[in-house]
C-alpha cells in the first residue's frame, strides 16, 4: 500500500521507491531505503504534506510523494 | 596555514560551533557564481594558522543539489587539509551517514559530536572513544551553544593535519569488484584524492566527479554505465540504493555498538511543542500571531526607533552641509546641491538599518529555533497551488503582507528555499508586496482625491497585493519559469532549540553589512546619474534673467525697509545680508531637529558662540529693533524659497528626466498620465520616498506656503478621482526600487532576470492602468468603482487561478 494512504500514529516498513532521480536519491540519503521503519505523525493542518518519523527524525513529505512510496503495514 | 572544510548534516549545529572558534573573525562571500554563502573564518592556535571554510550543509555528498554540487567542488578543487564534520550527539545514526562519505574522500577527518549537553538530557550515553576506533578518526565532544569543546576542536585540527588519513574503508560487497575495477582504471589521475573515493563517486554517477574524470578519461561515463547495468543484471539492485543501504546499516551498526540510551524514550520537548503548534485548529493562529510580532517588532517598532537614529543621520547632514560652500542668496552652487542630494539619498537608505537589523535578528532565531520549516509544513499546501513552496510565507510577510514592509530583506530570505522554481518565482513576487515607501505615496493620493473614503481605499490597496502576488507567481510558474527544476517537497522537521545570542547578533550584523556593502553603494552611483539628469541642462539664458530680477526684488524690498532700523549698517551690503541669511535659516534648520529644551538651549549657546553680533536678529527678545530686522529676514527666507524651488521646477521641466518624461506622454496618456507623474514614477526609481518629494515640489502653486501637498495637488493637477485610481494601480504594480533590483540580481544571480524584474511590472502596470483608465473614462466609472472592480477581479482571477493546478515534475517512473 501506499505511504500516503497510512493513518496518523501507524507504523509501516518501507518495501519500495517508485520514483526516479533526483527524488529517489533525495529520499535515500533521507533514510528511505528498504526495510526503513515509518511512523506517521500528523498530517498538516490543510491535510498536506504529512509528518513522518524515520530514523529517529522528523521528515515532512507531500502526499504526491508519499504516493511513490511503497509500505507494508507493522 | 592549515585550510580546514567544515562539513554536516543541516541542523547539526554547525554555524554555532564555526562561531565558536572563529568569534568574529569571519566573513561572507559567495561561492562562484553561485547564490551559495560562503562564510570564511581566521584565526590561530598555538601559532598555526586556521583558515576555516564553511560548507553547505548537506546531508549527503551524492545527490545533485546546488548545496551538495559546490561543497564537493570545493572539496576537490580546493583539497583542504582536514575535514571537520560536525555530528549532531543526539541523532547520530542520521549524521554517520555523512561521515562515511566524508572519510572515503582521502582527506583527513575530525568528527565532533556537537549538542552533547542535548543528547545527556535525553539521557544518551556516547562511547566517543570506540566512535573513534571504529572510524579511525579523531572524535571530539563539544556544544557549540555552552561553549565546551572549542580548543579541543583546533588542538585536533592542528594534530590530525600532520597526519594522514586513516585508512577508513566500508565494505561494499557485492560492489567491490567493480569498485576494483573502476579503481585500476582511474588510477593515474591526477586528482589528488582517494582513488576508490573516485571510483565510488563514478559508480554513483555523480555528475560532479564524473565530469572531472571524464576530461582526463574520454570513455569513463560508458564504462561506467556498463559497470551499472552489469551490476543490475546480477544482483537486480541498482547502485544508488544498494550503496545507501550499506551506509545506513553501518551507521546503524556504530550506533548500536557506541551508543546508549539510559532513558526510554519518553515524549521529547519537540513532540510536546508540535503537538500545539502544527495542532488542526491552532497552527495557523499561532502562525498569524508569530508573524504579527515579526512584523510588529521590526516594521512598527523598527520605524519608531528610526525616530532617534533619524537624528543621528540629520546631524551628519548638517556637519556636511557646514562645511560646504555657503550659497550667495538665491545662488547655490553646484557642489552644495549634489553634496546634499547624495547626503540626502543616502540617509534615505541608511533610515531603514534599524529596521533590517532587527528583522534580521528576528529572522535568525526563528531559524535557529526550528520554525521555519515547520511555516512551510502549515502553508505549503495553499501556495503550491499558485507554484510557490510554504518556505514562501516569510519572504511575501517581510515584502509587505501586512500594511507595509520592504522588499530588500523579503527578497534576501528566499534564500532557504529549496524548490529552484518556487524560489525564482517568490523573488520575482515579493517586490508587488505593500513597500512601506509607498504608503506616504498613497497616502498623499488619498489625500487629495478619496479624503472620505480614504480607509475603504487602503484596505484595497494593502490586501490586493498579496492576490496580485500571487497571480503573478502563478503565471511565472506556468510560464517562464514552467521548466524550471522542481525539488520534492522532503524536509526535515528539525528539533526546536534555543538560539544563541552571539549566533544570532552575527548573522543579523552580517546581513545588514551585505545590505550596506551592496546595495548602498550601487544606489548612490544610480543617485549621481539621476541627479545629473534632474540637473541638466540647466535653465535657459531667459529664466537665469527673470529669476535674477526676481530675487533683486526681493533684496531691494530688504534693503528699503531696513534703513529705517537702527541696525542698518549691519546689513548694508549684500555680503552681509547673505550671510545673515543663511545664519538665519541654519538656525532654524538645527532648532527645528533640537529636541526638548535642553536642545534648543544648546542651539541658542552654538549659535550665540558662532556669531555673536547677528543672533539678535535671530532671536530678538525684547530688542525691538531687531525685532522688525527678524520679520524682514523671514519675509526675505520665505522669496528665497519661493524662486529656489520655481528654480527647481523649470530645471526639472527642463532637464533630460523630464524630457523623458514629456516624450512617455503619448504612451501614458491612455492611463491619464502627464510628464510630472512620469516624472515622480521615474525618479521614485531611487528610492521610493522621492515618489512623494518630487510630486509635492512640482504641484506647490507656490502663492501659499501653507497649503499642503493633498491640497495643492487636488486643485492644480486638474486630475479625476480616476486619474488617481490608474496612478494609484500603476503604484501598486510598479518596478521595484533600486535597491530590491539589486537584491533581485544577487539571489537570481542574473541580469537577465533583473531586467525581467524591471520591465515585466512596468508592462502589466502599464496595460492595467491604461484599461482602467480608459474604459473608466468612456463609461463614466467613478474612481472609487473603478478600484472596487480592479479588486473585485483580482481577487476572481487569484481564486481561479488557485483552482487550476501547477504542472510540477512527474516522478513517478512505471516499472519495466
Amino acid at each position: 500500500m501506499c505511504l500516503s494512504h497510512i493513518k496518523k500514529g501507524q507504523k509501516c516498513r518501507l518495501v519500495s521507491i517508485n520514483g526516479e532521480g533526483k527524488l529517489k536519491q533525495k529520499l535515500l540519503d533521507m533514510g528511505f531505503i528498504f526495510g526503513a521503519d515509518i511512523e506517521v505523525i500528523r498530517e498538516a493542518p490543510l491535510y498536506d504534506p504529512m509528518e513522518l518519523k524515520i530514523h529517529n527524525y522528523l521528515i515532512s513529505l507531500r502526499k504526491s510523494e508519499a504516493n511513490l512510496l511503497e509500505v507494508e503495514l507493522v | 596555514m592549515i585550510k580546514v572544510a567544515l562539513a554536516g548534516q543541516p541542523n547539526c549545529g554547525k554555524s554555532t560551533i564555526f562561531n565558536l572558534v572563529s568569534g568574529i573573525n569571519q566573513h561572507i562571500a559567495n561561492y562562484p557564481g553561485v547564490t551559495v554563502d560562503k562564510k570564511v573564518g581566521r584565526f590561530s592556535y598555538k601559532e598555526q594558522k586556521i583558515e576555516m571554510v564553511d560548507l553547505p550543509g548537506t546531508y549527503s555528498f551524492s545527490s545533485y543539489s546546488l548545496e551538495e554540487r559546490v561543497a564537493k567542488e570545493f572539496i576537490v578543487d580546493e583539497k583542504p587539509d582536514v575535514i571537520v564534520n560536525i555530528v549532531d550527539a543526539s541523532n547520530i545514526k542520521r549524521h554517520l551517514y555523512l561521515t562515511f562519505q566524508l572519510l572515503e574522500i582521502g582527506i583527513p577527518v575530525v568528527v565532533v559530536l556537537n549538542m552533547i549537553d542535548v543528547a545527556t538530557r535525553r539521557g544518551i550515553e556516547i562511547d566517543a572513544q570506540k566512535i573513534s576506533q571504529m572510524l579511525g578518526c579523531k572524535v571530539i565532544i563539544a556544544s557549540g551553544a555552552k561553549g565546551i569543546g572549542g580548543d579541543e576542536i583546533m588542538e585536533a585540527i592542528v594534530k590530525t593535519s600532520q597526519e594522514s588519513a586513516g585508512s577508513f574503508k566500508i565494505n561494499y560487497e557485492e560492489l567491490e569488484p567493480l569498485i576494483e575495477e573502476t579503481q585500476s582504471e582511474i588510477e593515474t589521475s591526477q586528482i589528488p584524492l582517494d582513488k576508490r573515493w573516485l571510483a565510488i563517486k563514478l559508480l554513483e554517477s555523480d555528475e560532479t566527479i564524473s565530469a572531472k574524470l571524464e576530461v582526463e578519461f574520454k570513455d569513463i561515463k560508458e564504462s561506467t554505465k556498463a559497470k551499472e547495468e552489469k551490476f543490475h543484471s546480477l544482483y537486480d539492485k541498482d547502485i544508488a540504493p544498494f550503496l545507501a543501504a550499506i551506509r545506513y546499516d553501518s551507521a546503524d551498526i556504530i550506533y548500536h555498538k557506541c551508543v546508549k540510551h539510559l532513558k526510554e524514550s519518553s515524549e521529547t520537548v519537540t513532540d510536546k511543542v508540535d503537538k500545539i503548534v502544527l495542532n488542526r485548529w491552532l497552527a495557523f493562529p499561532i502562525l498569524l500571531l508569530i508573524m504579527f510580532l515579526v512584523y510588529e517588532l521590526s516594521i512598527v517598532y523598527g520605524y519608531k526607533l528610526t525616530d532617534y537614529t533619524w537624528p543621528l543621520l540629520a546631524m551628519f547632514k548638517n556637519a556636511v552641509i557646514g562645511v560646504l560652500p555657503e550659497p550667495q542668496f538665491t545662488d547655490i552652487p553646484m557642489v552644495t546641491d549634489f553634496t546634499i542630494w547624495m547626503v540626502n539619498s543616502a540617509n534615505a537608505l541608511m533610515n531603514y538599518i534599524p529596521i533590517f537589523f532587527i528583522l534580521f535578528a528576528l529572522i535568525a532565531i526563528m531559524e535557529d529555533v526550528g520554525y521555519m520549516p515547520r511555516m512551510a509544513f502549515i502553508l505549503d499546501k495553499i501556495f503550491k497551488k499558485f507554484g510557490l513552496h510554504g518556505q514562501s510565507t516569510l519572504p511575501l510577510v517581510l515584502g509587505g503582507a501586512m500594511v507595509g514592509g520592504c522588499a530588500v530583506p523579503g527578497v534576501m530570505s528566499t534564500k532557504g528555499i529549496a524548490d529552484d522554481r518556487a524560489r525564482m518565482a517568490t523573488i520575482l513576487t515579493v517586490p508587488y508586496m505593500n513597500c512601506l515607501a509607498k504608503v506616504p505615496f498613497y497616502t498623499l493620493i488619498l489625500g487629495a482625491f478619496f479624503k472620505e473614503e480614504m480607509a475603504l481605499m487602503m484596505f484595497y490597496i494593502s490586501t490586493v497585493t498579496v492576490f496580485i502576488a500571487l497571480i503573478v507567481a502563478k503565471l511565472l510558474a506556468t510560464t517562464v519559469l514552467g521548466t524550471r527544476e522542481t525539488s520534492p517537497f522532503v524536509m526535515e522537521l528539525p528539533p526546536y532549540h534555543l538560539p544563541t545570542f552571539k549566533g544570532v547578533i552575527i548573522r543579523a550584523a552580517q546581513r545588514v553589512w551585505v545590505y550596506i556593502k551592496k546595495v548602498v553603494t550601487i544606489v548612490l552611483a544610480v543617485a549621481i546619474v539621476l541627479f545629473a539628469m534632474l540637473q541638466f541642462p540647466g535653465l535657459s539664458e531667459d529664466s537665469i534673467q527673470k529669476f535674477d530680477i526676481q530675487a533683486q526684488k526681493a533684496l531691494d524690498n530688504f534693503d528699503k525697509k531696513a534703513k529705517k532700523s537702527a541696525y542698518y549698517e549691519l546689513v548694508d551690503t549684500k555680503e552681509e545680508i547673505y550671510t545673515l541669511l543663511n545664519y538665519y535659516d541654519n538656525y532654524k534648520s538645527q532648532r527645528m531637529i533640537a529636541s526638548g529644551k535642553e536642545g534648543a538651549e544648546a542651539v541658542d549657546a552654538d549659535f550665540m558662540q558662532k556669531n555673536e553680533a547677528l543672533f539678535k536678529f535671530v532671536k530678538s527678545g525684547d530688542d525691538k529693533e531687531a525685532g522688525e530686522i527678524n520679520k524682514l529676514l523671514r519675509k526675505l527666507s520665505k522669496d528665497r524659497n519661493k524662486i529656489l524651488r520655481e528654480v527647481k521646477n523649470e530645471k526639472i521641466e527642463n532637464s533630460f528626466l523630464g524630457m523623458i518624461g514629456r516624450s512617455m506622454e503619448p504612451l501614458t496618456q491612455y492611463a491619464g498620465f502627464d510628464w510630472r507623474i512620469n516624472v515622480a514614477f521615474l525618479s521614485s526609481f531611487a528610492a521610493r520616498e522621492s515618489a512623494v518629494a518630487t510630486l509635492g515640489s512640482l504641484y506647490e502653486n507656490n502663492k501659499a506656503d501653507d497649503q499642503r501637498a493633498e491640497e495643492a495637488m487636488a486643485q492644480n493637477s486638474g486630475y479625476t478621482p480616476l486619474h488617481a485610481v490608474a496612478i494609484i494601480i500603476f503604484m501598486i504594480l510598479t518596478p521595484p526600487c533600486i535597491a530590491t533590483m539589486i537584491v533581485v540580481k544577487l539571489q537570481a544571480n542574473s541580469y537577465k532576470w533583473m531586467l525581467f524584474a524591471i520591465f515585466f511590472p512596468i508592462t502589466l502596470g502599464i496595460i492595467i492602468s491604461s484599461s482602467i483608465f480608459t474604459f473608466g473614462s468612456m463609461f463614466e466609472v467613478s474612481g472609487l468603482d473603478a478600484m472596487g472592480y480592479f479588486y473585485a477581479s483580482v481577487v476572481a482571477l487569484a481564486l481561479v487561478f488557485g483552482l487550476f493546478p501547477t504542472k510540477t515534475k512527474n516522478w513517478f517512473v512505471d516499472k519495466k
